[in-house]
């Protein structure tokens, strides 16, 4: 039976993570769990993945002009990277601060929007809403580039209260106004020939063209402004540090880290807890997510299996497990439109809301795909990771009984979360073919097909598909 | 031919289009006996549609579109992550293709005519087969990428013989990308993880290496494809740097060339049918200042950024090649199209 320590490190990494494989999950145990933890807050410590290899041999991911391509690279980054919190992090701004390729026809903006949760993730709160409001992808998205002096447009305005940061029933519709005319000004250079481009997918001569954030001071109102009980002659900058004081976003963003990385069912304690803390951090997101990582509520065994995983997390975390995709391989793309027909579709949400997540990831559809695509990455014994699987079940002995082989395969996998109920199926189906033998030649090959059959029911379980 | 010391930018070729007149990631080019062009399209992603934006383009290097054949395809043929292309003298086009570990063989119609080659590691099979080029006895030189050699092969797929291994030692190889062959047969290797060309002569023996990693003069940042002119320079796509580099026949640097790509006439053509888009073009500044970012790392930089930002710059130069006249075409595959350059003399 696993330790207490292995379980729970592979809930961390399920959760803070795309999961981990065995010999990780060895790795961080030997380190500890806080440590661990600091090396997932510290992603800069980690080494950076080099892209000369994928920009090589996916000519279509180098220059990103296509949302298919750019699904596939933000994928193998997933998948190869080594700052795991990173690109954790990146995934839930993106689910939060929802921007669509679909409006802008421009995956690489999306792209690029990424880049800076990566940066900017685990940084200050307010930080991060400053770049978003200077993020180009952002202020085509949000129409940004149509908020004038003489005529402000209040979409970006509105949602940066509703959706990004204090929800609605905080802020009045004079709020709105005030915020939109704080960020009259900003904008993207060329702002009306790159809209003519976006409007089209005509064939531009070569390729996309980059945006960019400028400041246009001629077209900022810089009248006073009264938002959120506060008057002065506000820009953006000034209306984000109102906003980061409001007990109101201190709880929104805690409850959506609390929904993202804890639980599906919400608790209003431990989300009081983050906010608290968020708010005795001046919004620093590294702190906020120290604590989570060290709560009770977070290591308990109520969190273990409380959240139904996106299909990124899916997955990217079977891809790694399975050691797929290590190099660049043209499939990848065929396993980034996996993600999307699962429901999550990443650069391209459907709406600026984002994702509707925990058991709304689950439908009869999706839940077939989920199982199949799976089902594929850990059946194939040519995978490095199944191998590795198989080996780790080989050294248990030459010969293995049915409920010895079940035990063996979820340990090699890191599921050490089972119900007996599960684990009871899957003896039962393994017992069909008696004692499995990996001796003489014939009936280890039988041995191993059987042991990569049991990988895929294991991929097909409830638990396997909770994180 | 003319000495390439310096570069005087001429005109530039093609622009994007799926599929007839214009170009689709185009990564390498050859001519044939007649000076037609024939442009590698490698397009991707491999899903639905996009598979058929594979092909090669014939055309001129005045702009004349004659036609275009091929498609994606694992079958014979088909074209999946094709990388190099070069005709024989007898005018039949052979292309390397990466992920189907093969070349495949055409006549200058575009009619499928063989193929040969395998996967694997054993002499004459390939893994990631990226460059092509003919040697004076008309036999093929491969790079073979991630097995980290260089091979000869008769026309027919007959092995020769190969060189080089895995390393940085003179004569061994990080992933080879170019190929090139000089006026005396020697041999010159874009040696890609290693950030330096090698020279080896006509039998494979090494010869000399020039180049380190970084982007001064002289270094690089993964080099693609390369060539060499009459008068023994070596023309470098500095893939990584986004720039083509000149070398004398020692490897001394001589010049270095970011790109200055103006429309091509197809170009040209394009804008005058779609005015709205023209007029917006004309009055926006299309060479902004950009700002460094602490996210760009090293083989995703400053310079990939500019030339995701400027439209005349290189950006991701993946072959150079000499044209019947001396002039040298440098084809910049994101941008879709290839710059074409003249000796100054």
């Amino acid at each position: 039976m696993a330790s207490k320590e292995l379980a729970l490190m592979a809930h961390l990494l399920r959760r803070a993570g795309f999961g981990a494989t065995r010999d990780e999950l060895d790795t961080y145990v030997s380190q500890g769990y806080e440590a661990t933890v600091e090396q997932l807050l510290h992603p800069d410590a980690s080494p950076v993945m080099d892209e000369d290899l994928l920009r090589r041999y996916h000519i279509d991911q180098n220059s990103l002009m296509l949302i298919e391509s750019s699904q596939a690279y933000w994928l193998y980054r997933i998948i190869n990277t080594h700052r795991p919190l990173e690109e954790k992090m990146a995934l839930f701004w993106h689910g939060l601060f929802a921007t669509a390729y679909g409006k802008l026809n421009h995956a690489k903006a999306v792209v690029n929007q990424t880049h800076t949760f990566r940066r900017n993730g685990l940084g200050k709160f307010a930080d991060i809403l400053l770049e978003l409001s200077r993020d180009p992808a952002m202020i085509f998205w949000l129409d940004n580039k149509d908020n004038h002096k003489d005529s402000p447009n209040e979409n970006y305005g509105r949602e940066l209260l509703e959706l990004f940061s204090m929800g609605i029933g905080n802020y009045t519709e004079d709020d709105v106004k005030a915020c939109a005319r704080a960020f009259t000004g900003w904008t993207i250079a060329n702002a009306d020939y790159m809209s003519v481009r976006a409007s089209r997918d005509s064939i531009w001569p070569h390729g996309r063209l980059d945006w960019q954030f400028v400041y246009l001071p001629g077209d900022h109102d810089d009248s006073e402004k009264t938002f959120l009980g506060h008057t002065g002659p506000f820009n953006g900058e000034d209306v984000i540090d109102i906003i980061c004081q409001q007990p109101a976003t201190a709880w929104f963003v805690a409850s959506r880290l609390y929904g993202f990385f804890v639980s599906d069912t919400p608790d209003e304690a431990s989300i009081q807890f983050l906010a608290d803390t968020f708010t005795e951090t001046n919004g620093d997101i590294r702190e906020v997510m120290r604590a989570l990582f060290l709560s009770d509520f977070f290591k308990g065994e109520s969190a273990r299996l409380a959240r139904v995983k996106s299909p990124t997390e899916l997955v990217a975390g079977t891809a790694r497990l399975a050691g797929s995709y290590q190099f660049p391989e043209w499939g990848i793309v065929n396993l980034a439109m996996d993600v999307s027909f699962m429901g999550q579709e990443i650069l391209n949400p459907p709406t600026v809301e984002g994702w509707h997540t925990g058991r709304e990831w689950i439908d009869t559809g999706n839940l077939v795909e989920r199982v199949n695509s799976a089902a594929l990455e850990m059946g194939d014994l040519a995978r490095p990771g199944v191998q590795t699987v198989l080996q780790r079940v080989r050294a248990r002995g030459g010969t293995l009984t049915p409920e010895e082989c079940v035990d063996a395969c979820l340990d090699a996998i890191g599921q050490f979360d089972v119900t007996e109920a599960t684990r009871a199926s899957l003896i039962g189906h393994a017992s069909l073919g008696g004692n499995l033998e990996f001796g003489e030649r014939g009936s280890a090959d039988c041995s191993e097909e059987r042991v990569a059959e049991l990988l895929q029911l294991i991929v097909a379980t409830r638990e396997y598909q909770l994180a | 031919m003319t000495t390439a010391t310096a570069l005087q930018y001429s005109h530039t070729l093609g622009f994007m289009a799926n599929q007839g007149r214009g170009f689709n990631n185009p990564v390498d080019l050859a001519f044939d006996s007649d000076g037609i062009i024939y442009v590698l399209n490698r397009a991707g992603p491999e899903v639905g549609v996009r598979i058929a934006y594979k092909r090669i383009t014939r055309c001129t290097a005045d702009e004349q579109y004659l036609g275009e054949f091929g498609s994606g395809g694992t079958g014979d043929g088909g074209l999946w992550w094709p990388s190099s292309l070069a005709l024989d003298r007898k005018d039949r086009l052979y292309i390397a293709d990466e992920a189907l570990n093969r070349v495949s063989i055409f006549d200058r119609e575009g009619n499928y005519l063989d193929k040969w080659g395998a996967a694997g590691s054993a002499s004459g099979q390939f893994n990631r087969p990226s460059f092509i080029v003919f040697d004076l006895d008309d036999n093929l030189l491969i790079a073979d990428s991630l097995n980290h050699r260089v091979q000869k092969y008769s026309t027919d797929g007959t092995f020769l013989s190969q060189w080089g291994s895995y390393g940085t030692d003179p004569g061994r190889f990080n992933m080879p990308w170019g190929l090139a062959v000089d006026e005396a047969g020697n041999v010159f290797v874009s040696d890609w993880r290693n950030d330096r060309v090698q020279k080896f002569d006509l039998g494979g023996a090494f010869v000399l290496a020039f180049g380190e990693t970084g982007s001064g003069e002289g270094q690089f940042n993964r080099p693609s494809g390369l060539a060499v002119d009459g008068n023994g320079n070596i023309i470098v796509a500095d893939w990584g740097n986004e720039r083509v580099q000149v070398f004398d026949a020692e490897g001394r640097f001589l010049a270095s060339y970011r790109g200055e790509s103006r429309d091509s006439q197809w170009a040209q053509d394009y804008f005058a049918a779609n005015p709205d888009e023209a007029a917006g073009r004309w009055s926006a500044d299309l060479e902004p200042e950009i700002e460094a970012r602490p996210e760009y790392s090293q083989h995703r930089g400053y310079e990939w950024e500019r030339s995701a930002n400027v439209e005349k710059l290189f950006w991701g130069p993946t072959s150079v090649k000499l044209g019947p006249d001396g002039q040298v075409f440098i084809v910049d595959s994101l941008r879709h199209r290839i710059q074409i350059y003249r000796p100054e003399t």
